[in-house]
């Protein structure tokens, strides 16, 4: 019932505007190869509606493997990320990204804890147990923001047609705050864009 | 090439220059041998000190690396340094860096932002370090900072990503180096060097002594390099070290001098020399020692060859029995030979083989050698008839005994002089009269009879003496003066007597005349005078006889009686009496021009009547000249040859030459030949003619004479006519031309014009 509500909000709320659009991004490497994991956020110039986030995905990082699963996680501002632990060990997870710092001190199997991330921004966590756990978590405030899949495409539909603000970020991309920000028209139809970029640079997150 | 003036000097200087040049190679080999060795060891030593200083290095910078990485994962200070909490981050890094015990400490932000704790780092040495963390996977290596090269080591932070790096930074200083040089066999020099854009820099500003080296020793990659540096040859290891400038290469120099190197073997090479030397003066030494035993009997034979050359006496002394040895004794027995053959030679030098006495050199000797003494030399008289009837063998045995019985009555030595010529010095007391007297009396030895090849001989003998200190007359040899006085003697008819000088005269000085006269006969040294001929009949000179003159150049005045004389014995008469002829047809024209015809005579040699030659140049010369001459002949010479003689003379007198006898009179006036020689005149010699006024004798010889003359059909010629009276005497003979001072003397050809130009007894008058 609360899902088909919402969804029913997201026709409103997309229906509302006169004309809307799909955009696929496509992610490639000067190479040529798709890269994966790239975060893809399109704004409005025309604004963002009021209104709380949603999106399709879970707003959880799980540790399983000694591993943050997934590497990447997209989360509305303010919203309330878990961190259920499925290892057997204990994790101590932290992150001293500006505005999102925090820390959960150990905590062992089948326990979930759970931190909300309040600025907008990239939010690198690590365990300070296990040098190797790394996840990245993105902390947008607009509705249409996706990340890009093995293939490194991504189609965000729904778009508000008019003048946008692409932007897209990547860990390894190797340019200042590994985000590339482009203006475009978002038309009516379904939209394309392909994003090259230099992805070798070491993740700069503070 | 080197010339040596002995065997001995050569031997010493050939096996010394050998052993010399043995030993030269063998300090060459040995040196090089230990030079190459101690390099090995230099080489060996500079990689194996590197390889340690890359171990030192390794571990080092891990435990630097440990010390960083400790506080880099503190989950504290990564808080701190994720949020900027400057104090504790320095505080923390202060702290580490006190407890790690190096020079400096800090973080590096990845976007460049530092944090120091101890020295502080400018702008370009942060940016160089956080160039080389941020690009490259180096953690460690070399920093330049201040000029100075610094180890820095660095340990990343992960918060969880890359914020930054705590960064260790030691100085890299001699005492490290010191500890790297201890650790080395060999007292190595180390030192960490970074090329800067002015060149090499050391751990102490620039770096001069390696400089010439490092590139190449770079260029090498690890291996050492030889070559010269500021400190004299060296050998230089470079092993790089990872630099954070990319444009300013680290590495770890290590050198080592070489001499330092070759100085333990120093003692051995003085050994080495010191040998050489000992062995080169021992083998020059005993090569002197033996070359000389071995040249000495050479050097004696050397000597014996000049003492033979000498004429000393030459024989050597006999020491071994090898082929020196055998020399000697060949050269002995040759010397010996030689000396055998000289004493020979000299004996028959000195004597006389047919008879075995000496000879005239000996005597010559014996002369020289006493001056007070007599040469006696004693001549076999007639010794042609004697040598003709018995001949040469027997006239040398004849010398023989008569030399045997003078040397039995001398008691000294005869000697032969000459085939039939003894000789002895006479040493006499008292005068050269008592000489004389004892030659004299020495001659008397001939007088018994000597029995010869059976048949008894008598002989003769003539001595002549001579002495040193007369005076020579022209002969050096007082042996030839005695000669002559042999000759003299017999002339004298003596049976002895001295060199007289003054009789002998210099017969050597007429030796070349007859050469002179040829000369003189081309130039006007030679020329004809004329006497004139009076007719006593017609009291006119109806003609002139020519008398060659001679005025020699050197000598003046030549007598004719001298030259002419010569030149009938010489052969040269007929020369001079063709230029006679010659002279007299010429001058007969000269006078015809001056409006005188006159008969000319010339006086011809006996000796030339048989010559055909001559005959046939006279007559092709008078007839062509169609010349009124008259032969003057001394009758004498005719007798040569008769025959010859007489033809020639009917030949003149039928080509139209008179002929004329001249000097009848004196000598032998053959009656035979006056009757059969077709003459014309006859010339009453000068010496009756000179008398005629005082001896009666004489005037009867003129006038039987002048009387004969012309029952014969002759005219008849007075000579050395001189007086009025004897001018009258002969007119009042008859006779028929008159020739003398009274007339006129022999004159020139133009002072005979002038003479004729006057009366013709101009002088009588």
């Amino acid at each position: 019932m609360r899902i088909v509500l919402v969804l029913i909000l997201v026709f409103l709320t997309l229906t509302g505007v006169a004309h809307a659009g799909d955009l696929t991004v496509s992610v490639r490497d000067t190479a040529g190869r798709p890269v994966r994991d790239a975060v893809v956020t399109v704004r409005p110039d025309a604004g963002v509606p009021r209104g709380p986030i949603r999106f399709s995905w879970p707003l959880r990082i799980a540790q399983r493997d000694v591993q943050f699963q997934p590497y990447v996680l997209i989360a509305p501002v303010g919203a309330t990320v878990s961190f259920p632990n499925l290892d057997r060990v204990r994790h101590h997870v932290y992150s001293f990204s500006r505005g999102n710092r925090f820390e959960i001190e150990l905590f062992g199997q089948d326990q979930t804890r759970t931190h909300a991330f309040a600025s907008v921004g990239t939010a690198a966590l690590g365990c300070n147990i296990h040098d190797q756990m790394l996840a990245y978590v993105r902390v947008v405030d607009t509705h249409w923001a996706a990340k890009t899949d093995a293939t490194g495409d991504v189609t965000i539909a729904g778009i508000p047609a008019g003048p946008a603000r692409l932007v897209v970020w990547h860990p390894r991309l190797n340019v200042r705050g590994n985000e590339s920000a482009y203006t475009l028209t978002i038309g009516t139809g379904p939209g394309r864009q392909t994003m090259t970029g230099d992805f070798s640079a070491r993740a700069a997150v503070r | 090439m080197i010339r040596f003036r002995h065997l001995r000097t050569r031997l010493t200087v050939l096996y010394a220059g050998l052993f010399g040049i043995a030993l030269l190679f063998v300090a060459l080999a040995v040196f090089t041998a230990i030079t190459a060795s101690a390099r090995s060891v230099v080489r060996g030593e500079l990689t194996a000190t590197g390889a340690v200083y890359d171990q030192l290095w390794e571990s080092r910078s891990a435990q630097l690396e440990q010390g960083a990485a400790v506080l880099a994962q503190d989950f504290g200070f990564r808080e701190a340094v994720a949020t900027n909490d400057e104090p504790t981050v320095s505080s923390a890094l202060e702290n580490l860096s006190a407890r790690q015990g190096v020079d400096g400490a800090l973080l590096l932000g990845s976007d460049g932002y530092a944090i120091t704790a101890g020295p502080s780092l400018d702008e370009a040495t942060l940016n160089t370090l956080w160039t080389g963390l941020n690009d490259g996977e180096l953690s460690s290596g070399v920093l330049d900072l201040n000029g100075q090269p610094h180890q820095a080591v660095a340990a990343p932070v992960m918060a969880p990503v890359l914020i930054g790096w705590v960064v260790f930074i030691d100085r890299l200083d001699q005492t490290q180096m010191t500890r790297l040089e201890e650790l080395s066999a060999i007292p190595l020099n180390a030192s960490v060097l970074t090329r800067a854009a002015d060149g090499w820099r050391g751990m102490s500003g620039p770096e001069s002594a390696l400089a010439g080296l490092m590139d190449r020793a770079v260029a090498e990659d690890g291996a050492a390099v030889g070559g010269r540096t500021a400190q004299g040859e060296a050998m230089v290891l470079a092993r790089p070290l990872p630099s954070f400038d990319a444009d300013a290469p680290a590495v770890l120099a290590l050198s080592y001098p070489m001499a330092e190197a070759l100085k333990p073997y120093e003692p051995m090479f003085w050994a080495l020399g010191g040998i050489s030397l000992v062995g080169l003066a021992l083998l020059v030494a005993g090569t002197w020692f033996l070359s000389r035993g071995l040249t000495r009997p050479i050097t004696a034979l050397d000597e014996a060859v000049h003492r033979l050359q000498a004429g000393e006496d030459a024989q050597v002394e006999i020491t071994s029995t090898d082929e020196i040895g055998r020399l000697a004794e060949s050269f002995n027995a040759m010397a010996g030979d030689i000396r055998d053959r000289q004493a020979r030679l000299t004996h028959m030098a000195l004597h006389d083989m047919e008879t075995g006495l000496p000879n005239r050199l000996w005597l010559e000797r014996q002369a020289a050698s006493s001056a007070s003494a007599h040469v006696v030399l004693f001549g076999v008289d007639r010794f042609e008839v004697v040598r003709n009837a018995i001949g040469f063998e027997a006239m040398g045995q004849l010398v023989a005994a008569l030399g045997a019985r003078l040397s039995t009555a001398t008691g000294a030595p005869v000697a032969r002089v000459g085939a039939g010529v003894m000789g002895l010095m006479l040493e006499i007391e008292g005068d050269d009269a008592d000489a004389i007297a004892a030659a004299a009396r020495l001659c008397a030895v001939a007088n018994e009879p000597l029995k010869l090849i059976g048949a008894r001989i008598d002989a003769s003998l003539t001595a002549g003496l001579a002495r040193a200190v007369q005076p020579t007359g022209g002969l050096d040899a007082v042996v030839d003066r005695a000669g002559v006085a042999i000759d003299q003697a017999r002339a004298a008819g003596s049976k002895a007597a001295l060199f007289d000088a003054a009789a002998y005269g210099d017969p050597g000085a007429n030796l070349s005349l007859m050469s002179d006269l040829i000369c003189a006969l081309e130039s006007d040294h030679v020329w004809m005078a004329y006497q004139p001929k009076f007719d006593l009949r017609q009291n006119a000179i109806t003609g002139v006889e020519g008398l060659m003159r001679w005025n020699h150049p050197k000598r003046d005045f030549i007598a004719p009686d001298l030259f002419i004389g010569m030149a009938e014995e010489t052969g040269q008469i007929r020369a001079l009496t063709e230029w006679g002829v010659r002279r007299a047809i010429a001058d007969q024209k000269a006078l015809a021009k001056a409006g005188h015809r006159l008969k000319v005579s010339i006086n011809v040699s006996g000796r030339l009547l048989s010559d055909e030659s001559f005959a046939r140049f006279a007559l092709n010369a008078v007839s062509r000249a169609k010349a009124d001459l008259c032969f003057e002949i001394t009758e004498t010479a005719v007798i040569d040859n008769p025959e010859a003689a007489l033809g020639i003379i009917d030949r003149f007198a039928a080509a139209g030459i008179k002929v004329s006898i001249d000097d009848y009179g004196s000598g032998l006036s053959s009656l035979a030949y006056l009757k059969r020689i077709a003459a014309d005149e006859l010339k009453i010699d000068k010496a009756f003619v000179m008398s005629l006024d005082e001896s009666a004798k004489d005037a009867l010889l003129v006038k039987s004479t002048i009387d004969l003359a012309h029952s014969l059909g002759m005219t008849v010629t007075a000579e050395g006519v001189e007086t009025q009276t004897a001018m009258a005497l002969l007119r009042g003979m008859g006779c028929d031309t008159a020739q003398g001072y009274l007339i006129a003397r022999p004159l020139a050809l133009t002072a005979l014009i002038e003479r004729l130009e006057k009366p013709a007894l101009e002088a009588a008058a």
